[in-house]
């Protein structure tokens, strides 16, 4: 519990916001029609926040941190609404020289693909320098020392003679190491780390996590985590947005919504999850499929595969609805309306488990 | 893992390092390795290497000076063939040295031929790299561009030019800017063939991301990438460039006889072939010979060396 307590501290002396979207809509126009694959996105992180947008394949989280990176190609795609307020500014706004000096200066990125996400003919150290002289107008010996410092930071062995070595000399855990060295190099202040563990083994992410949150933490930076493993979000991040069909479904405190989740997605999430409290039962998982993006249900996107829905979800997509500080979820069965189908729901979920999540 | 935040450089010195302990060569070292287990490369560099040692240092250690011509012969007007004074005999009526001639002339040669191709080569980079990252508009534009030039019959259109700019004669120097003008579009479209596929990379979204700008990622980032195909296909091109110059040469419309290049000197030999002056024709033939030959064993070979799937 001290855990959760140290967390609410440290949430209380967390800045103003930092990062704000607002109801991003991120489409692709392609051959078969238009795939809106982020439609109405919103969240908000403070300076020195930790936040975590999780949810299944195509659920358009990487497409939201793409997003805010202005990496999308436009065409096939377009920005057709929303802002992403950054310290002040809206990004989907910037062009150019602005965009470039945000990039890699304020908000830097670390890839899933740690293999290729390297240039293979340039040096470690040359792809590390290269930020810094571009964004700290220093001298190329400046930036050297740079260089070595941040692949200090990251704890590399033998970082002088790493400076000098390609690519191809490393392992993917040290890549990795790498690029959250060049991710730090500028001191961001926000830091998106797409996926940062899916393509390492076992040992090397629980490392790699460790180190990013270590990092977080002694430089203040703010970061966004994007994932599909919950057991990445328990370890790393204070909060959640749990996305759906190019939507955010549910948002609150890790605490919040990995014990008590609200929407009938994140609780089928939760409970896909093989653990030793469910050894020797049949591991439960959510019917269907993820919608077509060609034909998204026309109410609620969960509806189809909801165990729970009724009338309202089928013709009527429900809001994000607020149910208390910083805790939302997008489910009619909060609203005032259906307070007899909350009733029946919780009834069910405490005879069906007891608790299965905690 | 212990808190990263805590170690220093000097722990991180004296820290194992299981990563990697081997010491691993990098793609040049790995294609020099190749190129030097490919015979027909090694023979062909030797020839052409000892081309360019003629080229360069030939002239210092001959006895007679080409820009000196003496007055024509009145009463024996035909070359003379080998002889100790004249290793590769003399020429008709001027009696100018065959070897005095070849050996400038393949200065001049590979010097028209490496300058142009280069400036191919450069041209060729900067136009296929944008048409091939940028793609839309750029790329369809520089493209049409690049298709028409190939329209066109060039060797008719650098006669023109050759005539054009020299006024029947030109100097060294405005063959090698013909030829490095329109020698660019087989670079071009290799180029940009090679960006379609490197700017899909992730590390092109990873420098993005850094905030590189687009020219640096496509000159600094995606150029060295695609070094390999780039070195070849100019290489060869060196071949291509001196064969050209030869021709229009041959044909009288290339550079001033006053300067000897490969071709004039044959142009020249044309029309005592009649009568029986052989070595007029064949020195500075055999030199071409030489040189292309030499110029396509490298290039096979470099091709071979460069390509990142064969096996070591």
């Amino acid at each position: 519990m001290t855990d959760a307590l140290a967390a609410r501290e440290r949430r209380a002396g967390v800045g103003e916001v930092l990062l704000d979207v607002r109801d991003l809509r991120t489409h692709f126009h392609v051959m078969d029609g238009t795939v809106k694959a982020v439609d109405g996105v919103s969240f908000s992180l403070r300076r020195g926040g930790r936040l975590a947008l999780v949810g299944e394949s195509g659920c358009g989280k990487s497409v939201t941190a793409l997003s805010i990176m202005r990496l999308i190609e436009t065409p096939p795609g377009e920005f057709a609404g929303g802002e992403i307020i950054f310290d002040g500014r809206d990004l989907l706004k910037l062009g150019g020289r602005d965009l470039r000096e945000i990039r890699g200066g304020e908000i830097a990125m670390i890839f899933q693909e740690p293999m290729t996400s390297l240039n293979p003919v340039m040096t470690v150290g040359d792809q590390i320098a290269e930020a810094v002289l571009l964004h700290q107008g220093v001298k190329r010996k400046a930036a050297d020392e740079v260089a070595l410092q941040s692949l200090v930071d990251v704890g590399v062995p033998d970082p002088k003679r790493r400076l000098k070595q390609y690519p191809f000399e490393l392992s993917g855990g040290m890549r990795q190491r790498i690029m959250i060295a060049m991710a730090l190099s500028c001191n961001p202040k926000l830091i998106i780390a797409d996926e940062p563990t899916t393509a390492l083994d076992v040992t090397i992410q629980r490392q790699i996590l460790e180190l990013i949150k270590t990092i977080q933490e002694r430089t203040g930076t703010a970061l966004l985590l994007i994932t599909h493993d919950l057991g990445v979000v328990a370890e790393t991040v204070d909060d959640v947005a749990v996305m759906y069909a190019g939507r955010v479904v549910e948002t609150g405190t890790v605490d919040d919504v990995l014990l008590n989740p609200r929407m009938p997605y994140t609780r089928g999430l939760l409970e896909s999850i093989p653990s030793q409290a469910k050894k020797g039962q049949r591991l439960s998982a959510i019917k269907g499929v993820v919608p077509n993006p060609f034909r998204m249900p026309p109410g609620c996107k969960f509806e189809p595969r909801c165990p729970y829905a009724w009338e309202a979800g089928a013709t009527e997509e429900p809001p994000l609805i607020e149910l208390g500080p910083d805790r939302t979820a997008r489910c009619w069965l909060y609203d005032r309306r259906y307070q007899d189908h909350l009733a029946q729901y919780d009834a069910h979920i405490t005879n069906d488990s007891g608790g299965t999540t905690s | 893992m212990d808190s990263a935040g805590t170690t220093t450089l000097e722990e991180l010195e004296q820290s194992p390092d299981y990563d990697v302990q081997l010491e691993s060569l990098n793609q040049w070292q790995i294609a020099w390795r190749r190129f030097k287990r490919h015979r027909m490369a090694l023979i062909g560099s030797v020839l052409f290497l000892g081309m360019v040692a003629v080229g360069v240092f030939g002239p210092f250690f001959l006895p007679y000076d080409h820009t000196v011509i003496g007055a024509p012969d009145a009463k024996f007007n035909a070359g003379r063939p080998p002889s100790p004074a004249h290793l590769f005999g003399d020429t008709g009526r001027l009696h100018r040295d065959v070897l005095t001639l070849v050996v400038n002339g393949v200065r001049l040669s590979l010097l028209i031929g490496i300058l142009a191709s280069a400036m191919g080569a450069i041209i060729g980079t900067i136009v296929g790299g944008i048409a091939g990252y940028f793609g839309g508009w750029a790329d369809t534009i520089l493209m049409r561009i690049v298709d028409a030039l190939l329209a066109l019959p060039l060797l008719f259109v650098i006669l023109v030019f050759s005539q054009f700019l020299g006024e029947g004669h030109a100097s060294w120097w405005t063959m090698t800017l013909i030829f490095g003008a329109f020698g660019w579009l087989g670079i071009a479209r290799l180029v940009r063939a090679v960006m379609l596929s490197l700017r899909e990379e992730d590390y092109v979204d990873a420098a993005r991301a850094a905030g590189v700008s687009d020219l640096r990622i496509i000159f600094r980032h995606l150029v060295p990438n695609s070094l390999s195909p780039i070195i070849v296909a100019t290489t060869l091109g060196v071949a291509g460039v001196i064969i050209g110059e030869a021709f229009v040469s041959f044909l009288g419309f290339g550079v001033d006889p006053a300067q000897p290049t490969l071709g004039n000197i044959l142009s020249g030999s044309l029309e005592f072939i009649s009568q029986k002056n052989w070595w007029w024709a064949f020195f500075p033939g055999a030199a071409i010979v030489v040189i292309v030959l030499g110029i396509n064993f490298m290039g096979d070979g470099l091709r071979d060396a460069l390509d990142p799937r064969a096996k070591i």
